[in-house]
């Protein structure tokens, strides 16, 4: 009762000034740093520019931004959330986002099938969790998920730690099970930790690891991997040629409860539009959710970039989001005590 | 007078109130793949009470006396010398290369770390970086410079008559330094390793990046439970346990600490 008292004293005493700011504004929610620096520039000026509505963000990690929603449920401090498919779950299971009206989105039409992710999320952008690597120090060719548990890849390869449902599908995969049956791969995997030198919390630190030679093989975010390629770091992205890549959809939802559904819809509608989608698949480096968008002719055909129903069907894996949300507590649990330590 | 009051019982209401959601929380049931928390349990305990997480508090409590430990050895003959010098100029260079760390942030700190000890400036013979002794070098080297100004503050405060009146007696210097200074500065040496204890039970940013996922400590293992996992009530439950063990083990500490200063 006392949290509860204090929190929302706290509240009170920063939420008029947070409304007064934001009343004529559109609020959007999305991670900080380069993501943020992309929907501004390439969503919010266009919305601006054709509505007159002025945006605003409020950035940070998945997680802070997650709770701040909870906190402010009802009354959102924001008008749309970008998240992960996934996480958004979590949203959904609050209460925290509004069913979309598909009909205030004709844009979603020319959209992926695999981009509208639920009732209450679309997508945005994809990329996909692949294997990188340094050519120049890892001499033999990597082509496929299997070269990972090569004798001659010990010691040199990085994973995320926060979230290993990735490898942990593609083993299920590759011992003819799925994320839901994840354990058929659990003996695979642990096969694969001598080979692990480092795991990695953020993404900062996977692209550090691969700088500094200290972990030339990664299971990386493909996004990543172009960026390290833009700053001359001469790394490779694998498309695997036993199982696919394992996808990530960037969804964008509008917050339940919103007084400005109405331009949230519009900014969703515009950033599903094929010019915008090229604009953003140009900017990240990430697949566009729009088969109509243009995409320079260096990217066909790379991990992450999906143009045709075809290439999302034979290029792209997608775990299911709700299974995922489900069992993340349960795959970080066991990947830790079994392959971490 | 009484609303003088007002500014420490707002503080300590909210700290109330933070301290009071995170046990509320600890006892609420985790559902998978849902914000939204069940009934009353005790499930959240009896789950952190495996190997896993109780291996992360040992680890924590081990590094934290490791790094108190060397952080004392490391320190001390830099405090004695800053304390002691005639000489202003290196008083003033030791001043300011204890200062220096201050002033460039941890995380800033912990990467140059990553560098050294990733054999990319120097090859170690033993892997150094993603281990605990790498963990318990960055520790310590984060930690030196407040238990060097303490130290110096203490030892400054040590009459230098008394070690000439001992050294005049025919004691040696180890024996001066042994039965007479060290002694005698025992309120920095107590202070100082009482606050790296402490904080260094509570180290995030340093195990998280030269620990390379595969060391953690208690913070590191909140955060992934509520932060990676989504799991905020197994969260709370290990932070309430770790504030358990802190609070134990610094009023063990301070326990020990009035016993020595009573004396024989």
């Amino acid at each position: 009762m006392l949290a509860r008292l204090v929190v929302a004293s706290l509240l009170a005493l920063c939420l008029p000034v947070a409304t007064a700011h934001a009343q004529s504004s559109l609020v959007v929610s999305v991670w900080g740093g380069n993501w943020k620096d992309t929907v501004e520039r390439v969503i919010g000026k266009a919305f601006t520019a054709k509505t007159g509505t002025p945006v605003e963000f409020e950035v940070g990690g998945t997680i802070d931004r997650l709770a701040k929603a909870r906190v402010a449920k009802g009354s959102p401090l924001v008008d749309i959330t970008f998240t992960t498919s996934h996480v958004g779950r979590l949203y959904i299971s609050d209460g925290l986002f509004a069913p979309l009206d598909m009909a205030k989105l004709p844009n979603a039409k020319e959209a992926a099938r695999e981009a509208v992710r639920s009732e209450y999320q679309v997508g945005g952008w994809s990329y996909v969790y692949t294997i990188v690597y340094r050519p120049d120090l890892v001499k033999e060719e990597i082509t496929k998920w299997s070269d990972l548990w090569k004798p001659s890849l010990k010691g040199k390869i990085a994973m995320p730690d926060f979230d290993p449902s990735h490898i942990i599908t593609i083993a299920a995969l590759m011992e003819g099970g799925n994320e839901a049956t994840w354990q058929k791969g659990q003996e695979r995997l642990k096969a694969l930790k001598p080979s692990i030198v480092a795991f990695y919390s953020t993404d900062a630190q996977s692209q550090d690891l691969m700088k500094t030679g200290q972990a030339p093989v990664q299971v990386m975010l493909s996004v990543n991997a172009y960026h390290l390629q833009e700053q001359g770091i001469a790394v490779k992205l694998v498309q695997p040629k036993d199982y696919p890549g394992v996808v990530g959809i960037d969804c964008m939802s509008v917050m339940a409860g919103t007084t400005k559904a109405d331009a949230a819809y519009q900014f969703i509608n515009l950033a599903l539009s094929k010019e915008i989608q090229t604009e953003l698949a140009k900017a990240l480096k990430a697949g566009p959710v729009n088969g109509g968008a243009t995409v320079p002719a260096a990217f066909h055909g790379q991990p992450g970039i999906f143009l045709t129903p075809a290439e999302w069907k034979e290029r792209a894996y997608i775990v299911n989001d709700e299974v995922r949300a489900k069992n993340l507590p349960a795959w970080r649990e066991w990947f830790t005590a079994n392959i971490v330590k | 007078m009484r609303w003088l009051l007002t500014p420490a019982v707002l503080v300590v209401a909210v700290f109330a109130a933070a301290l009071s959601a995170l046990l509320r929380y600890s006892v609420l049931e985790f559902v998978p793949g849902s914000l939204v928390t069940g009934g009353l349990t005790v499930a959240n305990f009896t789950g952190i009470m495996s190997r896993q997480y109780l291996g992360a508090v040992w680890d924590t409590v081990l590094l934290s006396a490791a790094t108190t430990a060397l952080t004392l050895v490391a320190s001390y003959p830099v405090a004695y010398v800053l304390a002691r010098t005639p000489s202003a100029r290196v008083r003033s260079a030791l001043l300011v290369l204890t200062l220096a760390p201050f002033f460039t942030g941890a995380i800033v700190r912990t990467y140059a770390w990553v560098l050294v000890l990733g054999n990319t400036v120097v090859t170690w013979p033993i892997p150094m970086l993603f281990t605990p002794r790498g963990v318990l070098v960055g520790l310590v080297h984060f930690s030196m410079p407040t238990m060097i100004l303490l130290l110096a503050a203490a030892i400054s405060h040590v009459d230098p008559v008394y070690e000439r009146a001992a050294a005049s007696l025919g004691a040696s210097p180890a024996r001066v330094f042994r039965r007479v200074t060290l002694p005698l500065s025992m309120p920095g040496v107590v202070s100082g390793s009482v606050i790296v204890f402490a904080w260094t039970l509570s180290a995030f940013a340093t195990p998280e990046l030269l620990g390379g996922g595969r060391v953690k400590m208690i913070a590191n293992v909140v955060r992934d439970l509520a932060l990676d996992s989504f799991n905020w009530p197994g969260g709370a439950a290990f932070a309430v346990m770790a504030l358990v063990v802190t609070l134990g083990l610094l009023a063990g500490v301070g326990r020990l600490t009035a016993i020595a200063d009573r004396g024989p």
